[in-house]
């Protein structure tokens, strides 16, 4: 370390004798179209790293000599360039429709423009993430705005939960969802359970897996915050993040405090409420369906509660609340040239449709940047998050415990309200859920740290190269506590547990650590070469403890409060590292060529010392800046081609067999584990190919981004079903491939731009299909409940996503459906009338794609579905009992159904209150906004988006996290909802 | 020069951080398998074993006394329980109905199988030790392996699969039927001069000796060898069990529960008038039943009858009482109607007469005075089974001995009684 240091000292002395001579200062403005300055724009001398930023009003002024170039670049804005000729240069950027001049971070340290781009890269901006209709969650506004991914809402409890799936399933038992990174710091995105199955019985008969219905913890982040959102799909634009990179990269970047000389503070409200997005209806009875239902003990309840005027719409009563919806937030943004500093403070709460579930979030951020001289700059990123979801008791269970399975088994009139003196009578139908929601508590509370720093040294610099060094560290912490309580109370507590507590307590730390050196070399005008090579390491560790007490006292919550308790602990580690070599070179600004190779290991692998090598490759050609091209309408024609390898380690703990603890008889036991370690296991190895063409017409009025991808995962993660009569039920092989192939669309236009009338559009669509292409382990089911009521099938030759199931008796199982879209589509409009008030519209289309919808089921079994009595089919059998006739001959069509919906997501009127010019308040804006207001699907349940395994569950050593494949396997979820919201924004 | 320091620069940073690794992660949950070094480490797997035996006994017990037609199980969750269990469709190879308990009992005889080889390769036991760990995991393995044998039947089962590589072929009954008394033999000559030197739950109280482990292998040899008809046999083998005519019928071997951490407890257990979740007597059972039999508290009366899919009861199963009540794997009322079985089947109808007035005296019944002749004696034999050992797993199976499964009431026009369960779809693999 100490040698560095004099090194570093040692080439910046050398490095700052080159600062060259005959110096003026050139002064000037910089404005848009319409004559208005540009604040914040950057201006550079080419060749140099020596350059300013605009002030509040598009002013500028530096040192430069006679005949130097100027760049003016700024996000949104074409860049320009100018010869210096005089002290004084105004300037007038263009607007860049296309986004052409955008910059994209490519590489760890290295971006380039999207003009010369060889990747399709999804920018997000904070506008169209959460400035149309604010989603629930950070991770739910990215629903429909990513071209290749689909998003799932495994739930719509508070907290969200939510599957994000870039260009189609990338692994079955690895982990399928995208790694997050906030401001460099690889931040974690697991969902940890809370031990419900001791009362829920969940994962006890059908299904193994975990069914506890977690948030996701990249829910925590304030969506305030972020500026903008990169998303690289997959591992041709992704290799360099190499063993994280398999299922895609989100990489997120906050706001930074403005270098403008003037602070501003925003101070921003907004008030709603959400509501149920649908309601199925209760089953009417008359006399005799009460009596076909249940005999004459029904009969005689229905007759009862009909001539008392009390027969209930319990499906109103537990999801028909009205939740109030409150985000406050203030913002602080200033600095001068050589700091910036961005501070934030928000507080969301939100409750549920549900009584008794909610959502808060608390969260403070300051996001620090300062230049100790010109040659080296540091950043530091802190955030402090404070979240509490209470997320009632939803999902699939086997004890009729939850609140939508005791739901589908109680008819309308049964009472299940409480008496005069709050005695909840007894649900003769199941448990009494009205009882349940009023005095259970299930509360996740996360506090968590996320922050990181990154220093730029210019270790040496002259006219034509110049290199950095770039340490970048993270910390992300959190301590989650879960806390059930089920108070002994509770009709399903009385005789049995006798009142339950479970007190869960999680910590997780992930560090990341990296060293970069770019060289970034100018050989002429013309050609420019960037090589970076650098090091990364990142760690975690996580710890999970649970203590579950049974035969609590009333009213008490503590564990020791009980006569009985059971321990679990679970602890997960592990450590990568990774080491790469990456060149990027530019010829004559239209020609990128790109090379690189990434070396990476992980503890999590049989063999941790050995190192997977991960090349990539890609090149674009920008034909509309040769300078044979003479299609003015055409101003930019760009051929892709990009390929690369990314791994996806396996989970921790496939290569060991263990010996679980079992005990009996006050003895401590040891039980062999059922999954089979091996210590061969391996990283799937993702490779990709992806090829484009980006057209951009009318100075970028009209724009086309068609991409064509080809991603196959390799030696796949398997969790192989041995024969059970070796006492093993699955083992951890590398036993197959996986091919995605898919297209992506993108039209941008901007049809309207007037001074009065602007009006831009963004057209999106896209399609996946998957193939198993290799399987060397015989074909296998997994993802629901048996073949019986529908299930997925991994089979070589076929779909991954398809499902099967039985189709009648003793016929085996056929192909039912798949739960892959057929395609989707998305639609942007952003229409801005007189500069003030603008209309945003965010439209999805969803076409085909099956869920397993076991809702229905579980409300057909118990004759209570809403249109059990109809006869849509004209059989003269009452519908309800058609789908379960079927069942009863083995038919499991019923069960898969066509998810497919169109729904108008976001849309917001914004309108910017003229105000007079006066020294305290420079904006006020108002607006409202229906988020996922209208759904238009057949889907026969609350909503096509739901999944009871959830997306990223851990497993644990009692329990089995998600698979890539099960989401929308639906059973009695917490209904999703939607929001209706009013805006104001104060900027001072 | 530059290069070189640049190149320096490099590899001092690739150096920082290749110092920080330190090597593999261990498995921080669990130990690991493959290591037992000490006699603690091979009791604690003898634990784990017993404690395994436990696993989805509820689905097993559910499934077999669904087929019985001795209770109805209502689950609002799980509708299986009253169409394909109660014959509609058909029975799936790969519904837990019989992976759960298929793969739980041989992940006990898996145990055994550990237990075996750590035993024997263990340098710091004692002959006598070794003996006794090998007759007592063999007695447990012989157990499991009839469990499963039971629900698949003449769809047969796996009874060699000590190495997981190459298992064995999956045997018709009859077959297996004898490799499982083979193995219950092979246990007892290893109990024979052996020491048992690990603990065992209460379950096993009484009995935790090798003259007493000896006995409960006896016990289940003889209930084998009444399956497979070798009723001279099972008389030679009771005579060297616990079997006890005029003792209490409950004494015998129990599986154990209780709150502990990582235990488990009785997840038979339902409340009374439970909803939602309910666990039913057929209504045969109390229209069957003689009046004053003691043995309808078994099927205790519920304040609401329950009606789902068409079947209705107004009776709780009532055999555990709390989530922490012993479950019976053999006990010595059956040691007496096994003996009762073998004698008629020799045609020794005296002394059958004797334990069945044995069985009847002792729920508060007369004598029996029914016709003396196998056929009638066979089916008052069965009929006490089926109260004696209500909801315990062997009316199905008795039925099925005797070719009598078309006798079991189906209230619903669809149902039907099915013969066996199918082996497990990954089982093929």
């Amino acid at each position: 370390m100490y040698l560095i240091k004099n090194w570093t000292l040692l080439l910046l002395l050398i490095c700052s004798a080159l600062t060259a001579a005959a110096q003026q200062k050139v002064t000037g403005r910089v404005t848009d179209a319409a004559g208005n300055g540009i604040p914040g724009v950057t201006v550079r001398i080419q060749q140099s790293n020596r350059g300013t930023i605009t002030d509040v009003n598009g002013r500028y002024s530096l040192d430069a000599a006679a005949g130097n170039t100027l760049i003016f670049s700024f996000t949104g804005y074409k860049s320009h360039q100018a010869i210096v000729s005089g002290t004084a240069m105004d300037v007038q950027l263009q607007e860049d429709y296309a986004n052409l001049d955008e910059v994209v971070i490519t590489g760890l340290a290295t971006s380039v423009k999207r003009s010369n781009l060889a990747n399709a890269v999804a920018t997000i901006s904070a506008k169209e993430l959460y400035g149309v209709a604010p989603a629930q969650t950070f991770d739910a506004a990215l629903s429909g705005k990513i071209p290749g991914a689909l998003i799932t809402a495994n739930s719509g409890a508070p907290g969200g939960g939510i599957s994000v799936k870039m260009r189609g399933i990338t692994s079955i038992f690895g982990n399928s969802q995208p790694l997050y990174v906030v401001d460099g710091v690889f931040i974690s995105n697991i969902s940890v359970p809370a031990g419900l199955n001791i009362v829920t019985a969940a994962a006890s008969a059908g299904n193994p897996q975990n069914q506890d219905n977690p948030s996701s913890r990249v829910a925590d982040i304030n969506p305030d915050d972020i500026e903008n959102i990169e998303i690289l799909k997959g591992a041709s634009a992704a290799a360099i993040y190499g063993s994280k990179a398999a299922a895609g990269v989100i990489i997120i970047t906050t706001k930074k405090g403005s270098s403008l000389g003037k602070t501003t503070v925003r101070l921003m409200q907004d008030i709603g409420f959400t509501k149920v997005r649908k309601l199925l209806g209760m089953r009417r009875f008359t006399e005799e369906t009460a009596f076909e239902k249940g005999g004459a003990t029904d009969r005689d309840l229905f007759i009862a509660a009909r001539d008392a005027g009390k027969l209930y719409d319990y499906e109103k009563e537990l999801y028909g609340e009205t939740g109030l919806i409150s985000n406050t937030g203030v913002s602080v943004s200033g600095g001068n040239e050589r700091t910036g500093v961005y501070f934030s403070a928000n507080r969301r709460s939100e409750e549920g449709i549900i009584k008794n579930t909610g959502y808060l979030n608390n969260s403070v951020r300051l996001n620090v940047d300062h230049k100790l001289n010109d040659r080296i700059s540091v950043g530091m990123r802190a955030t402090y998050m404070n979240t509490s979801s209470d997320r009632g008791l939803t999902n699939n269970d086997n004890n009729s415990v939850t609140y939508g399975v005791a739901l589908s088994n109680t008819p309308e009139y049964v009472e299940l309200h409480p008496d005069a003196l709050g005695n909840y009578p007894a649900n003769p139908a199941g448990t009494n859920f009205i009882e349940t929601r009023d005095k259970l508590r299930n509360n996740e509370t996360v506090n968590r740290v996320i922050t990181g720093g990154e220093m730029k040294a210019v270790l040496h610099e002259n006219d034509q190269t110049n290199t950095k060094l770039i340490v970048r560290g993270g910390i992300d912490f959190f301590n989650l506590k879960t806390e059930a309580i089920f108070p002994r109370t509770l009709q399903f507590m009385k005789g049995g547990l006798n009142g339950v507590s479970i007190q869960g307590n999680t910590n997780n730390l992930n560090t990341n650590l990296m060293g970069i050196l770019v060289n970034y070399m100018e050989a002429n005008p013309n050609l420019s070469l960037t090589t970076s090579v650098g090091a990364t390491l990142e760690t975690s560790y996580m710890d999970n403890l649970i203590a579950t007490a049974t035969n609590l006292l009333p009213q008490q919550t503590n564990v020791d409060q009980a006569s009985n308790s059971q321990l679990s602990q679970f602890r997960q580690k592990y450590r990568d590292n990774g080491i790469f070599i990456q060149e990027d070179v530019l010829i004559m600004d239209a020609i990128t060529a790109s090379a690189g190779v990434r070396f990476d290991r992980s503890t999590n692998n049989g063999n941790y010392k050995k190192y997977f090598v991960l090349p990539k490759a890609s090149l674009s050609w920008n034909l509309a800046k040769m300078d044979f091209w003479n299609i003015p309408a055409i101003n930019s024609f760009k051929l892709r081609a990009a390929y690369g390898e990314a791994g996806n380690v396996p989970p921790y703990g496939a290569k060991f067999l263990a010996l679980t603890a079992s005990n009996i008889g006050g003895q401590p036991g040891s039980l062999v584990d059922i999954q089979l370690g091996n210590e061969a296991i391996e990283q799937e190895r993702q490779t990709e190919l992806e090829a484009g063409l980006d057209i951009s017409f009318f100075n970028g009025r009209l724009s086309l981004e068609a991409t064509y991808y080809q991603k196959k995962i390799k030696d796949l993660l398997l969790r192989r079903s041995v024969p059970p009569s070796s006492g093993f039920a699955q083992q951890w092989v590398n036993g197959g491939d996986l091919q995605n192939k898919g297209v992506e669309l993108s039209l941008n236009a901007t049809p309207v731009n007037t001074r009065k009338v602007r009006w831009q559009s963004t057209v999106n669509f896209w399609k996946n299909t998957s193939e198993i292409t290799r399987l060397d382990i015989p074909a296998f089911p997994l993802g629901a409940f048996g073949n019986s009521l529908g299930n997925f099938l991994i089979e070589e030759g076929k779909s991954a996503t398809q499902i099967i199931g039985t189709i009648g008796t003793g016929k085996g199982i056929g192909v039912l459906g798949n739960s892959e879209p057929d395609f989707q589509m998305s639609f942007f409009n952003d229409l801005t009338l007189f500069t003030n008030l603008s209309l945003r519209v965010m439209m999805h289309w969803k076409k085909g794609g099956d869920n397993i919808n076991l809702t229905e089921f579980l409300s057909d079994a118990a004759a209570t579905s809403h249109d059990y009595d109809d006869d849509d089919d004209g059989n003269g059998v009452k519908d309800g009992l058609d789908r379960m006739n079927a069942f009863g001959a083995g038919e499991a069509r019923y069960f898969v159904q066509d998810a497919s919906y169109f729904r108008i997501r976001e849309i917001g009127l914004y309108y910017n209150i003229p105000i007079p010019q006066n020294r305290i308040i420079s904006a006020v804006n108002v607006g409202v906004s229906a988020n996922n207001w209208f759904t238009f699907t057949k889907y026969r349940s609350y909503d096509p988006e739901s999944s009871n395994f959830g997306s990223n569950t851990i497993s644990t050593s009692t329990s089995r996290g998600s698979t890539g494949i099960s989401t929308g396997v639906e059973v009695t979820p917490y209904p999703a909802s939607k929001r209706a919201m009013f805006h104001l924004g104060i900027t001072f | 020069m530059k290069q070189y320091k640049f190149l320096q620069t490099i590899f001092l940073t690739g150096a920082l951080l290749a110092a920080c690794q330190k090597g593999e992660i261990p498995n921080l949950n669990t130990p690991v398998a493959g290591s037992t070094d000490s006699k603690e480490e091979i009791d604690n797997l003898v634990t784990g074993l017993e404690s395994s035996m436990r696993f989805t006994l509820n689905t097993y017990f559910d499934a077999v006394s669904i087929l019985g037609r001795e209770i109805y199980r209502f689950s609002s969750s799980e509708p299986r329980y009253v169409t394909e269990l109660m014959g509609q469709g058909e029975l799936n190879n790969n519904t837990f109905y019989i992976t759960n308990p298929w793969t739980s009992r041989y992940r006990a005889v898996r145990q055994g199988n550990t237990i075996l080889d750590a035993a024997a390769n263990a340098s710091f036991l004692t002959e006598e030790q070794k003996k006794g760990y090998s007759g007592f995991v063999k007695t447990i393995m012989a157990h499991q392996l009839l469990m499963n044998l039971t629900l698949t039947h003449s769809n047969g089962i796996r009874t060699d699969v000590k190495n997981l590589s190459q298992l064995g072929p999956i045997k018709p009954a009859a077959e297996a039927l004898a490799d499982i008394a083979a193995l219950l033999d092979e246990g007892k000559a290893d109990l024979t001069g052996s020491a048992i030197d690990f603990p065992l739950s209460d379950g096993f109280a009484n009995f935790k000796t090798p003259a007493g482990l000896l006995r409960f292998n006896r016990a289940l040899a003889a209930r084998v060898a009444v399956y497979r008809q070798q009723w001279a046999a099972a008389l030679t083998a009771l005579n060297e069990s616990f079997f006890d005519l005029n003792g209490p019928f409950s004494t015998g071997i129990y599986h154990v529960f209780s709150n502990a951490s990582g235990d488990q407890l009785n997840n038979l257990f339902l409340p009374r008038n439970n909803t939602g979740e309910s666990r039913l007597a057929h209504p045969s059972y109390a229209t069957d039943i003689t009046a004053g039999d003691d043995r309808i508290g078994k099927a205790a009366l519920r304040t609401d009858a329950v009606t789902l899919n068409g079947l209705t009861s107004n009776r709780d199963v009532w055999i555990y009482t709390t989530n922490t009540s012993p479950i019976a794997i053999i006990r010595n009322e059956e040691l007496i109607l096994i003996y009762a079985e073998a004698k008629i089947n020799l045609n020794q109808f005296p002394d059958a007469v004797v334990a069945i007035n044995r069985i009847r005296t002792g729920h508060n019944l007369p004598v029996y005075v029914g016709a003396i002749s196998q056929a009638a004696l066979i089916t008052e034999m069965l009929r006490q089974r089926r109260y004696s050992l209500f909801a315990e797993g062997h009316r199905w199976v008795d039925m099925r001995r005797y070719g009598r499964l078309a006798e079991l009431p189906n209230t619903r026009p669809n149902d039907k009684v099915w013969e066996n369960f199918p082996i497990p779809l990954t089982e093929s693999n």
